[in-house]
């Protein structure tokens, strides 16, 4: 149960540590107090994901409190995952709580009509959900992402794979039809292109499918060497416990392009998951500076690994108040200025606010699943195969940031 | 008939709640989104309360009337009474289309149909997503100007809707008091008996459909401009549901029931959803308790309160209740 819709936090030292490099302040006076509001699903399907942000966003208020000896409170919004009510959640903070920074949206639908909203109302914007749009034709003043797009996630898994199995060269691929699952595909298709990949086949499903058996026949009867999974959450999750027990894995290699991170490894198991590929937006294993500390301080504090949600909130929730203590002010203007074209050491490395789309510039990692009997721990899913950054430029994404 | 379900009562009821809002809630955009779901749940229990038509198709008007501001106001600059009017006859064309369908069988085939007419308007938005953005909706659908001002705060946009919403209730209570009224309820509780004394039931029943069509299309196009987003989950079958769910919960006796069941579950999900994720574990709950002891909802409470008050000795049992399914 979850009852931090107010969470408060004061620190009485005047500490004059900086979290983040880059970041010196003119720091807000100790009296002022900042808000960020985290708009994320709390109830309904995606539940499990704002649970861990929110608490993912609380950590973040408590570093910047005691880094800069400022009140930081974090204002918790549910979604339900439904941009209606997001947009009404996050019209309320603006014009009844004063908040001016938002540091959430899970699902595209909802984080593109909050993007706009925030725009209207004067505060800033930053977000994991994976749309292209938010960066590319719908980019805005206010909005950032720190998510790697489809082009990114593709280009980061499928490469990877084509040189490490040369001999792989027959690929089936499924879709969900709508924007994002068509991002993921193009890109995809422009890879095996490029790369003279065979594309034996795609199927194409809607987004409310739970029953994948028809198109992993279609798939196995095109006798690929590899699958690709271009669906994602629960639906990726589903298509690859029903390929497992097709058989599939003992026929071909299995590719889950956009995987949640560790809830979805808890959720499928290891048994399914060893020898699966996955691309990942963030893994507690990886080996960066900022991303031990934070695996240190969340196993002190809560006795679990941090997971995607969990991160991606923590994140960016720490670099939109950084932002607004290096501006003076949570007003939106401000802090988007403090953020454009910021280096700094991210959770996945050195990372970078690029200025004219407002996407971070990171890496996205290619990981494989471990048998039960090689984990270390019991979060030890995956390897590390690959990472790197991949990403088109704001011309090719679409961007027009308006003036 | 109970005092209070005299249309006069019923109107200063509505009036009355345009009025407190504001004194009592913080947010203007909640109390907005109240009034709005208020409409589109009267305009159901116009099909569900007064002719007996269970439909799962309200959410394909909402969605039409959502859709057709979102592009109007995104791509034409038309001007918003047009688009409200436009929203309105769209709704009420899609609704005359539906209905004509639907009421060609009755009972749980007619449940069957508006649900199927749900599902294939869900996909056709989502199909088209060129027209209606698909998953991610039509963005940056702006609010009305009034006097060359834009109603950008909320108790601004509030006080327009609240106009519309007063507006559309009293058109609602006059359309239940006439004679057309009196039919559609005629027609729910004997609908041969209707038939045979000369009534073209059917026709009324498609009248119904394109009546509550252009109410749930027109709180659909205002719904848009609160939020600035037409999203595809206005049209999906939930929302249908939950218009259903909201309609129930009021009481289908009564006009003014739906803006309790819209207040009542606007107001717990609101203060709920941050408290308990599984929040809607009791709204389960409040369905069987308003199933088993509350057929006739909130509105029924406050009948039988009324009652308990002011007329002590005369049982409420004697009130005609909504036809049930």
């Amino acid at each position: 149960m979850i009852n931090r819709r107010r969470f408060l936090t004061t620190s009485t030292l005047a500490a004059a540590s900086l979290a983040a490099p880059g970041l010196v302040s003119r720091a807000l006076a100790q009296s002022e107090a900042l808000k960020i509001g985290v708009p994320v699903p709390i109830s309904g399907a995606f539940a499990a994901n704002g649970k861990f942000a929110t608490i993912g966003a609380v950590l973040a208020a408590e570093e910047v409190a005691a880094a800069h000896g400022i009140e930081v409170s974090t204002l918790d919004l549910d979604t339900e995952g439904k941009p209606a009510t997001a947009v009404r959640k996050v019209q309320d903070a603006l014009a009844q709580d004063g908040v001016k920074l938002f540091a959430g949206g899970i699902l595209s639908s909802e984080s593109l009509a909050m993007g706009k909203e925030v725009e209207r109302g004067g505060g800033a914007f930053m977000t994991t959900a994976g749309a292209d749009e938010i960066t590319g034709v719908d980019c805005n003043k206010a909005t950032f992402r720190w998510s790697v797009p489809t082009y990114g996630a593709i280009n980061e898994t499928v490469r990877p794979i084509i040189d490490a199995l040369p001999d792989a060269r027959k690929w089936y691929t499924i879709t969900p039809q709508y924007v994002f699952g068509d991002g993921l595909l193009n890109a995809a298709k422009a890879v095996f292109e490029e790369k003279g990949i065979e594309h034996v086949g795609n199927s194409y499903h809607s987004l409310t499918d739970k029953e994948f058996s028809g198109y992993l026949t279609n798939a196995i009867a095109a006798q690929p060497d590899v699958l690709l999974v271009l669906n994602f959450g629960a639906q990726s999750s589903d298509t690859l416990r029903q390929a497992v027990s097709f058989g599939l894995k003992q026929r071909m290699t299995i590719v889950v392009a956009w995987a949640s991170g560790l809830e979805q490894f808890e959720a499928l198991g290891p048994d399914i998951c060893e020898g699966v590929y996955f691309g990942a937006q963030y893994w507690h294993g990886a080996d960066t500076e900022l991303n031990r500390q934070l695996v240190a301080k969340v196993q002190e504090k809560h006795g679990f690994n941090p997971n995607y949600s969990f991160a991606g909130s923590y994140i960016l929730s720490k670099l939109l108040l950084e932002a607004a203590v290096k501006a003076g002010s949570p007003d939106g203007a401000g802090v988007a200025e403090a953020l454009r074209g910021l280096k700094y050491q991210g959770l996945t490395g050195e990372e970078e606010i690029r200025a004219a789309d407002h996407q971070v510039i990171k890496d996205y990692y290619l990981l494989k699943g471990k048998a039960r009997a090689d984990m270390a721990d019991k979060d030890d899913y995956a390897e590390i195969i690959s990472s790197g950054k991949s990403f088109l430029s704001p011309e090719e994404a679409g961007c027009k940031m308006p003036a | 008939m109970n005092p209070l379900d005299k249309p006069p009562v019923q109107l200063g009821l509505a009036l009355l709640t345009v009025l407190v809002l504001p004194l009592v809630l913080k947010s203007g955009i909640l109390a907005t989104e109240i009034l709005i779901f208020a409409m589109v749940v009267a305009a159901c229990n116009l099909l569900l309360g007064y002719t007996g038509l269970l439909s799962f198709g309200q959410g394909i008007f909402f969605g039409i009337g959502t859709y057709a501001a979102g592009i109007c106001l995104t791509r034409w600059s038309i001007p918003v009474p047009v688009v409200l009017g436009g929203a309105a006859l769209l709704g009420a064309l899609t609704a005359t289309l539906v209905g004509w369908l639907s009421i060609r069988r009755q009972g749980v085939y007619f449940v069957m149909l508006t649900l199927a007419f749900s599902q294939l308007f869900y996909f056709v938005a989502y199909t088209f997503s060129d027209l209606t953005g698909g998953d991610n909706g039509l963005l940056g659908v702006p609010r009305p100007s009034v006097g060359g001002t834009a109603l950008n705060t909320p108790w601004a946009y509030y006080t327009f809707v609240a106009v519309c919403f007063v507006t559309v209730f009293a058109l609602l209570v006059m359309v239940t008091q006439s004679t057309f009224g009196r039919t559609l309820i005629a027609i729910r509780e004997n609908e041969g008996r209707a038939a045979a004394i000369g009534f073209p039931t059917r026709l009324f029943k498609i009248e119904a459909f394109a009546i509550s069509g252009a109410v749930t299309a027109f709180s659909g196009a205002l719904h848009a401009m609160l939020i600035g987003v037409a999203p595809l989950s206005n049209i999906e079958y939930h929302t249908s549901e939950l218009i259903l769910i909201m309609t129930i919960i009021g009481g289908s006796s009564s006009l003014f029931g739906s803006v309790l069941g819209a207040g009542f579950y606007l107001l717990l999900a609101d203060a709920l959803s941050t408290v308990w994720p599984r929040w809607l574990l009791l709204l389960g709950l409040v369905l069987v308790t308003v199933a088993l002891f509350l057929q006739r909802g909130l509105w029924g409470l406050v009948e039988r309160g009324y009652d308990l008050i002011f007329r002590r000795g005369r049982s409420i049992d004697s009130e005609t209740p909504a036809k049930e399914h």
